[in-house]
């Protein structure tokens, strides 16, 4: 009674987001499937769904090779998918949503409602006999956790086997986590199994009864729940080949750190507090943690100060008391964000287009451009990053993912002259290939030198060990004991984002 | 059963091969223009003549202001559908002031400032109020088309119309029409400020990517109310000059310019830059639609059939648009 995975590959242009991914899944068990982001999780479920067909490998269903080429196929075998976004039509209630696409009906299409609201209270009572849902009012209006649980049940509506949870708790308060933790631990007893996939590392050991670990599209275990501690699940999450030797941790840091250039106090976004935070001058701090833990989250708001509650920040001991990235970017504090394409680069414009965003008016007298002027700044950024490019006319979609990432931190070079005291880099180099890699490290550590503060968000440790001075652990929303560089290694900072005192 | 998905390599080699995909993309319409002119040119007896040409020139002339105004409002991603009534408003608001024997300078002035006005309701409606523009002008041109019926009674506006006024749509400077010539002079202002100014190449990064560009630190909502006012302020511009041509104000001539001012900046947006509406792309586009409209007048086509054809034909250039990039105007 199981559903087998074997050897599952799924190539996307230009990278390969599944490497020969194997699994069984149980129909009597709760099934935990993490990984950091990338590690390929989405992309595993969503083969198991029907949703992507892969590239090659096998389904067996209790031993019989089956082909899921669309999530009605996955269906009609049992298997439902409940995605993270939730796929309820908000204006209609709970029963309709329960029978969206199986309504009963009369002869000419005409809905036979009472029959309708009759099934679904029925489909609702079979299931959890103990839940009183209101199943007559719009899904809109309902706490997230009886949506979840609306669409559970219509999941379930079918003859289903195995039961998908992507990030089922994401959205919920910790009293509805509750009340859906043990509706998805009774399922196993009535013959339905689950994966589940969460970021809340004590939620899958508590509800599981296997865990299975992805890593950068490969699976790394499968080991049994109650043995596994939360630090050797983030530590097979986290450790990579080739990992932290003493020699990308012992390379210089020689340059001198100067005058505070960035001071936060007291600053609390979204549930994360950080009661003191200080950039120095050529100072490179690194930002670690789970997803989830806030970390991203700080970085982000130190420039848009979006969902700040309270805080006071001072660059370079001015006080900023405008709010609103412009009011930032003006005091010389500079984000190079993460996913470039949404929030950084127009990949429908060019190259020079895109690097004069931030400072086209630097290449202009009177708001007239000169086009001398900016070929040759455009040429200056272009060569000192080595931005492979045909021109600067060369549109951005056209660029590998390095180049784009390179444009983007141009962007704040070009025309800036040293404006940027504090730039704050999220992801640095998500996408990027390992050559562009190291010359995006170099350059970050160049900025340094010059007298920048710099602060780096990753959920690339090893990227941390090798560019940062000091690493900051977040974990539990709070702001753990600064890491030196001195006492940079693996096992150090997985003790730190997992919350074990250090 | 398994599928290959060759992986292709980055870098340079996919350069250059979307180059050329580019290539043909960029000037597939410009050659369709081409031969179509050469088409009527040999099948078509009166169609390549001085007076034709001058002909079409003049036809267009409006037609073009008013794109390129549209195309300050596409580059920024914003739709103004209430040009065609902005239109309208200052084709009656001037006639009708100069009947009051106003001076034409201040008439025109008045007439501006109608248009600045127009434009920053817009403006404010959508960056403000947060209404998409698709929707917002879609309720302010029915408001303007409504004021245009008010302020003539329904009526045609003329006689009394100084001639100083009607030269400047029916008048010729060295036997150059004044109408091309505001045309040309329209088109170059858009074009500079498009392409040769810090304005413009803002215009543009607001509408590439409007998070990428608020996290760059510039002031978007300045830039899309700016793009908005120029939209009307190009299409009172042109407003002005209809009338003057015509010799009358009239309550619904605007109108037509609504869809055909669409059509010229959607068939610009196939070629040179494809996807990003360029004021050289607006033009080619109304030239597009002054050929077909001219030459399949002299074929003899009824109006209505050259309805037919050109809405297929805007068809024909937003299919390529949405297939080849991203199109999104909401």
């Amino acid at each position: 009674m199981s559903c087998r995975l074997e050897q599952i590959v799924m190539d996307f242009p230009g990278t390969r987001a599944l490497d020969g991914v194997s699994a069984e899944f149980r129909f009597d068990e709760v099934h935990g499937l993490i990984g950091e982001n990338g590690a390929g999780k989405s992309t595993f479920v969503n083969v198991l769904g029907g949703s992507l067909r892969p590239t090659s490998g096998q389904l067996n269903l209790e031993d019989r090779p089956v082909t899921l080429d669309s999530p009605r196929a996955a269906l009609a075998h049992g298997i439902a998918h409940v995605s993270q976004e939730g796929s309820l039509v908000p204006g209609l209630t709970g029963a309709e949503n329960i029978l969206l696409g199986a309504e009963p009906r009369r002869a000419g299409g005409v809905l036979r409602s009472r029959e309708l609201n009759r099934r679904a209270a029925e489909l609702v009572e079979n299931w959890f006999p103990s839940l009183a849902l209101p199943l007559d009012r719009p899904v809109g209006e309902l706490p997230m956790a009886e949506q979840k649980v609306i669409e559970i049940v219509r999941a379930l509506r079918g003859n289903i086997r195995l039961l998908i949870l992507d990030e089922p708790t994401a959205t919920l308060e910790a009293r509805e986590k509750r009340r859906l933790w043990s509706i998805i631990r009774g399922l196993p007893q009535r013959g339905v199994g689950v994966v589940l996939i969460s970021h809340f590392l004590s939620e899958v050991r508590d509800l599981s009864d296997r865990i299975t670990v992805l890593r950068d599209g490969k699976h790394v275990a499968t080991l049994q729940a109650k043995d596994a501690t939360e630090a050797q699940l983030v530590d097979l999450m986290l450790r990579r080949e080739g990992a932290l030797g003493p020699a990308i941790v012992a390379e210089t840091r020689s340059r001198s750190v100067g005058a505070p250039v960035l001071r936060v106090r007291d600053w609390t976004v979204g549930g994360v507090t950080v009661p003191e935070f200080t950039l120095q001058a050529g100072q490179i701090v690194g930002l670690i943690g789970l997803t989830g833990a806030g970390h991203f989250g700080f970085a982000r708001s130190l420039y848009t100060r979006q969902g700040v509650s309270s805080g006071r920040i001072e660059v370079a001991g001015r006080s900023v008391e405008a709010r609103g990235v412009r009011a930032m970017q003006q005091s010389g504090v500079a984000l190079v964000p993460d996913h470039r394409m949404e929030n950084a680069l127009s990949g429908e414009g060019s190259v020079l287009e895109n690097l004069s965003m931030v400072h086209a008016d630097t290449a202009a007298r009177s708001g007239i451009l000169s086009r001398r002027a900016e070929h040759a700044e455009a040429g200056r950024i272009i060569r000192l990053l080595n931005i492979k490019t045909p021109g600067d006319g060369q549109l951005i979609r056209n660029l590998s993912g390095g180049n784009k990432q390179k444009v983007s931190i141009g962007k704040w070079l070009y025309g800036a002259g040293d404006r940027y005291r504090v730039l704050i880099f999220i992801e640095p180099t998500e996408g990027v290939d390992i050559g562009a890699k190291q010359e995006i490290y170099a350059h970050i550590r160049r900025l340094a030198a010059g007298g920048a503060g710099i602060v780096i968000a990753s959920s690339d440790l090893i990227e941390i060990a090798q560019v940062c001075d000091i690493a900051l652990p977040f974990a539990h929303g709070r702001l753990g004991t600064p890491i030196p560089a001195s006492e940079f290694s693996e096992a150090r900072f997985i003790a730190a984002i997992s919350g074990e005192a250090a | 059963m398994t599928i290959n998905t060759g992986i292709s390599a980055p870098g340079h080699a996919e350069t250059l091969r979307k180059g050329k995909g580019d290539w043909l993309q960029r000037y597939s319409t410009l050659g369709v223009l081409v031969l179509m002119f050469l088409g009527f040119a040999l099948f078509v007896d009166r169609f390549l003549t001085p007076l034709n040409v001058s002909n079409i020139f003049q036809q267009i002339a409006i037609l073009t202001i008013v794109g390129c105004g549209l195309t300050f409002g596409f580059a920024a991603k914003e739709i103004d559908l209430s040009v065609g009534y902005t239109v309208g408003l200052s084709g009656i608001l001037v006639p009708l002031l100069l009947t009051l024997d106003w001076p034409l300078a201040a008439a025109i002035g008045a007439g501006l400032i109608a248009g600045l006005v127009v434009g920053i309701v817009n403006g404010l409606l959508v960056t403000k109020v947060g209404i998409p523009s698709l929707i917002a002008t879609l309720a302010t041109g029915s408001i303007l088309f409504g004021v245009n019926f008010v302020l003539t009674g329904g009526r045609a506006i003329y006689g009394g119309l100084p001639q100083s006024y009607l030269d400047l749509g029916q008048g010729s400077i060295l036997g150059v029409p004044t109408l091309a010539i505001f045309m040309l002079a329209s088109a170059l202002v858009a074009w500079f400020v498009m392409e040769r100014t810090v304005f413009g190449r803002y215009i543009y990064a607001v509408g590439g990517n409007r998070k990428a560009a608020e996290l760059s630190g510039l002031p978007i909502t300045f830039y899309r109310m700016s793009a908005l006012a120029i939209v009307s302020l190009f299409a009172v511009v042109a407003g002005a000059l209809l009338a003057a041509r015509l010799g009358s104000g009239q309550p619904n001539v605007g109108e037509r310019y609504l869809l055909d001012g669409l059509a010229t900046v959607f068939i610009g947006m196939t070629m040179f830059r494809p996807g990003t509406a360029t004021v050289a792309g607006t033009f080619c586009g109304a030239l597009f639609i002054g050929v077909i409209n001219n030459g399949l007048n002299l074929v003899g086509l009824d109006t209505y059939v050259q309805n037919i054809v050109k809405g297929v034909i805007i068809l024909a250039a937003v299919a390529i648009v949405s297939r080849t990039t991203k199109l999104s105007l909401l």
